[in-house]
């Protein structure tokens, strides 16, 4: 039987295999929710979904793709956004 | 609609929000663009006609497109080379070093030469020695 503190569902658990054919469950914190777009609340590709701790570590360019808005709208809306840009000018 | 000499903007990818012009129609789909983006193929789907034509030649140099670009005011950002300013310096250096190296191999070989011939003559005489002693235990039996 798991200890008190990892009945409840807060934590996610994660099925690992050890050698000798052992499986361990270890609990983890849960991830964060999806990176959405402003403007549309679609998911944003290319932002990964993980704990603050691993995404100081990660590289700049691997947090959100390399175009202006990147990690902000989605790509659709950025389009939108660049046209109505230069029409107004 | 993309005709030669199209003033374009950039739409997609990492060159987005960039002006451009149409040098080139490679096909259907795909013109050759430079500007403010690099000079590369790219789809017409990607790409936002403006309300200007240039007068361009077809598949007109780098330096030239960004003349014609000059006279419409739009102004394109030179790259910084990173690389050629640091290579003069690693030169100098590395003249230096290998300035100095070949200082220190002249000044080097000499006394290892010296110290192989040093090492390598007490070995023979100690052989000798030996050979001699096994000699003359020999003729004593």
């Amino acid at each position: 039987m798991p200890a008190g503190r990892y009945k409840s569902r807060s934590l996610r658990r994660v099925y690992t295999k050890l050698s000798g054919s052992k499986v361990v469950v270890h609990y983890k914190k849960r991830k964060p929710s999806k990176a959405v777009c402003i403007v549309c609340g679609d998911a944003l590709k290319g932002v990964p979904r993980e704990r603050p701790y691993k995404m100081q570590n990660m590289a700049k360019t691997k947090k959100r793709p390399s175009r202006p808005y990147g990690g902000v709208l989605c790509s659709k809306c950025m389009r939108a956004k660049l046209k109505e840009k230069v029409k107004n000018v | 609609m993309f005709e030669i000499g199209r003033l374009c903007l950039k739409i997609a990818g990492r060159d987005a929000g960039l002006k451009c012009v149409v040098i080139d129609k490679l096909d259907d789909n795909y013109v050759l663009i430079d500007g403010q983006t690099r000079r590369r193929k790219c789809n017409i789907k990607h790409l936002e006609p403006l309300d200007k034509v240039l007068k361009v030649k077809k598949g007109l140099g780098h330096d030239d497109v960004l003349k014609e670009l000059k006279k419409q005011g739009i102004e394109v950002k030179e790259k910084v080379k990173r690389i050629k300013k640091a290579a003069p310096k690693t030169e100098e250096k590395s003249a230096v070093k290998k300035e100095t190296s070949k200082k220190e191999e002249k000044s080097a070989a000499k006394p290892k030469k010296a110290v192989k011939k040093a090492e390598a003559k007490p070995k023979k005489t100690v052989v000798k020695k030996a050979k001699a002693t096994v000699k003359a235990k020999a003729k004593k039996k």
